[in-house]
């Protein structure tokens, strides 16, 4: 391929004799007499090449040089200068001014060839470096979805055509440089641990938004690509209908309780002693509305199930201490049934950890304990059992009423299934206990079951595959604190340094097997000083931190404990005291 | 010094018949005195003439929502240290936990037995009075 060689040379003679060397070398010369005729003639386009002598009086090389190499897109122009002078210390100056290449007048042909020969390789490469990159700009601006490209330390490098119209808080738009804390407000590298982001468009519209990204090398560090998949309208129809769900609730509820409300009053005499046939019809009415308010509760959670809309908080739990609470939670009821309720002796002190939702545990808990209650003769006995081994957790209520009837085995955990309806209005069940605990422990990684027993009675188990943790080098932190929200919170601003498990009391020995240190927050756990007391002795000597916002330093130097402020805890503060109380093995 | 004893109970709720449910149930069967307001805003002034040893608070009220209410109470120097319990319909764990982080001293879950509420109130009013510290002697 011929090159478009500029010959810029302000005396017509010299200038006719390399546009002459040009032509006889097979390109194409395009003479011109200045500085100024140069930047022109470039600016057109069209031109390869400038072969350019340095000493002209408008403009001389050197400035036409620098103004090349200013310009945005004929910087990469090769530039040639051309001399008469001695020595080199002008072809210096012009190299260092960003000219490519020097050639002393008179321009020896052969070595004019092979440099244009030269820059004919350079050129052909340039133009294929330049078409993938306009391919992967022009792929890059056609994704619909924001791309940004950081460096190792979280700063943009660059961003596609859908990223550019994001901006900070304060309206600025993104661009290079920036660190990524300002459009996501999450610092870096903990930004890439989290599974959603707001950011903000430049008019204030807000996008949430599902980071993908990916880690690659380039110029020797470590640059991340995120791709944000903009989940905004799908947030926006998850939230309406939560918001839906929780009207729904709230108004069914309210008439509900009104109605209770009356009608418990007057069952409970206070409106003065009712003929005692109009205290019965009271009672049925009472129990009735009981029934309608939890199946308005299983109702709700079953369109939340279904729905996919059930956000469950899975972390590692210990399953005794969940156990224990289940079934202190249920003593009540066991007492008017005159129930007794016995956790087997021995529930594993050691680690049965599991991924779990706390909470909806201990609702399937309640659920196989209430029913466990309800079948079971006067004076009975439910037994509670939790065995772990190496590759599963099980637990099981046992209890020694009727049995389910062979027939109905089947159908044990499907919706609104029960024995008979007879004998589901006198155990004022609704039909969809079961059928959403199945759901819930199916979600939660585990198998509900129904097992064979010998004598009478019924016995349900829970079965959870135990997580292989063997990886998990990071010590265990344990989080007592009433509030459900507040593991989640603390392994945020403690990030990948320990793995947190919670408890909402001070739990069971079996709990603190894995715990290296532990924190605790006494809102709610009634006396801060016997709280804490009783911490200190669980504890047994492990590094003990009080936390959250109900105490001060002043309350933390009292009793002689370390203090951060819980969700207003400084990040660094924390990490300092987590690396010095429970080193990394 | 004897434990002084609940006395003086502030109810707000917007529905009228929650509130007669709620009197019935404090003053009838709890033998309490009890003042009911429809609203936040007849609730801070209502404290110019009664002195509430305990707060119960609707959640979702038209204008002044409970927790808009609960933070105008707490700003109330005679309100520092009276407990105030949250009466909601709502029952998610997640949602009494935000109850309870906005600086509720408890959450009561609707529908209530009316005839157990003056016995189910009384923890939080004993561990309102544990966080507060020492009772400070006389009026000042």
């Amino acid at each position: 391929m011929p090159l478009h060689v500029l010959v810029a040379d302000d005396i017509a003679a010299s200038r006719g004799q390399a546009c002459d060397l040009v032509v006889s070398l097979g390109h194409v010369a395009h003479p011109v007499g200045s500085g100024a005729a140069t930047l022109e003639r470039v600016a057109i386009g069209g031109i390869d090449l400038v072969l350019l002598d340095l000493l002209m009086p408008d403009m001389d090389g050197f400035e036409v040089t620098r103004r090349l190499r200013r310009h945005q897109t004929l910087r990469w122009l090769p530039v040639i200068v051309t001399s008469a002078l001695q020595g080199d210390d002008h072809f210096v100056l012009a190299l260092e001014q960003g000219a490519d290449d020097c050639l002393a007048r008179p321009l020896h042909a052969p070595l004019l060839g092979a440099k244009l020969r030269h820059y004919e390789r350079v050129l052909a490469l340039q133009a294929g470096l330049g078409l993938a990159a306009a391919r992967h700009q022009a792929i890059l601006d056609n994704v619909v979805e924001p791309v940004l490209t950081l460096d190792a330390a979280g700063r943009i490098q660059d961003h596609n055509r859908a990223a550019s119209t994001l901006c900070d808080p304060g309206g600025e738009p993104v661009h290079h440089g920036m660190p990524q804390e300002r459009l996501t407000g999450e610092p870096w590298p903990a930004v890439r641990q989290r599974r959603q982001l707001a950011l903000r468009r430049r008019g204030g519209q807000r996008l949430v938004v599902e980071p993908g990204w990916s880690c690659w090398q380039g110029q020797g560090t470590a640059q991340h690509t995120v791709v944000m998949r903009d989940v905004s309208e799908r947030e926006h129809v998850r939230r309406m209908q939560e918001e839906f769900l929780a009207t729904v609730s709230h108004e069914l509820r309210t008439p509900l309780t009104s109605l209770l409300g009356a009608i418990g009053l007057m069952a409970g005499s206070a409106a003065g002693a009712l003929p005692p046939r109009a205290a019965a019809l009271a009672t049925m009415a009472r129990r009735n509305g009981e029934r309608l308010e939890r199946l308005i509760d299983d109702v709700l959670d079953l369109t939340k199930i279904e729905g996919d809309r059930l956000a469950l908080s899975l972390r590692p739990l210990a399953v005794a201490p969940l156990v224990l609470d289940a079934i202190a939670a249920i003593a009540s009821l066991a007492q008017t049934r005159g129930i007794q309720v016995l956790a087997d002796d021995g529930l594993p002190t050691h680690a049965a950890q599991l991924r779990l939702d706390g909470e909806r545990f201990q609702q399937v808990l309640a659920n196989l304990l209430s029913n466990a209650i309800k079948h079971s003769p006067p004076q009975g006995v439910v037994r509670v059992a939790l065995q772990a081994d190496a590759q599963a957790v099980r637990v099981t209520v046992r209890d020694h009423g009727a049995g389910v009837p062979a027939a109905f085995r089947a159908r044990l955990f499907e919706k609104f299934a029960q024995a008979d309806g007879s004998d589901g209005r006198a155990h004022g069940g609704t039909g969809l206990g079961l059928h959403i605990a199945r759901l819930l422990v199916e979600r939660m990684g585990g198998q509900i079951a129904l097992d064979a027993v010998d004598g009478p009675g019924a016995c349900f188990s829970l079965v959870f595959p135990v997580q292989d943790s063997g990886d998990d080098r990071r010590p265990g932190v344990l989080l007592v604190d009433a509030a459900a929200s507040s593991p989640d919170l603390l392994q945020e601003l403690a990030g990948d340094l320990v793995q947190v498990a919670h408890c909402t009391t001070i739990p069971a020995a079996g709990a603190w097997a894995q715990a290296r240190v532990v924190l605790a927050n006494p809102q709610a756990q009634g006396d801060a000083d016997a709280f804490v007391a009783s911490l200190r002795r669980a504890a047994g000597g492990r590094p003990l931190l009080l936390w959250g916002d109900c105490i001060d330093a002043d309350y933390a130097a009292r009793v002689g404990l370390p203090w951060l402020p819980g969700r207003r805890a400084d990040r660094a503060a924390l990490r300092a005291w987590l690396r010095e109380a429970a080193p990394i093995p | 010094m004897p434990t002084p004893a609940l006395q003086r109970v502030l109810c707000v709720e917007d529905d009228p018949d929650i509130r007669t449910i709620l009197e019935f149930s404090l003053a009838d069967v709890g033998g309490l005195q009890v003042r009911c307001c429809d609203s936040g805003t007849a609730a801070l002034a209502a404290l110019a003439d009664f002195a509430p040893d305990l707060v119960l608070l609707d959640v979702m009220m038209p204008g002044m929502s409970g927790p808009d209410t609960l933070r105008a109470l707490r700003a109330l120097p005679v309100m520092q240290g009276v407990p105030v319990v949250f009466l909601t319909a709502k029952a998610l764990p997640h949602e009494l936990e935000t109850l309870l982080l906005q600086g509720a001293t408890g959450v009561i879950v609707k529908p209530f037995d009316p005839m157990t509420l003056p016995q189910d109130i009384l923890p939080y009013w004993e561990h309102g009075r544990g966080v507060a510290g020492p009772q400070e002697g006389g009026a000042g």
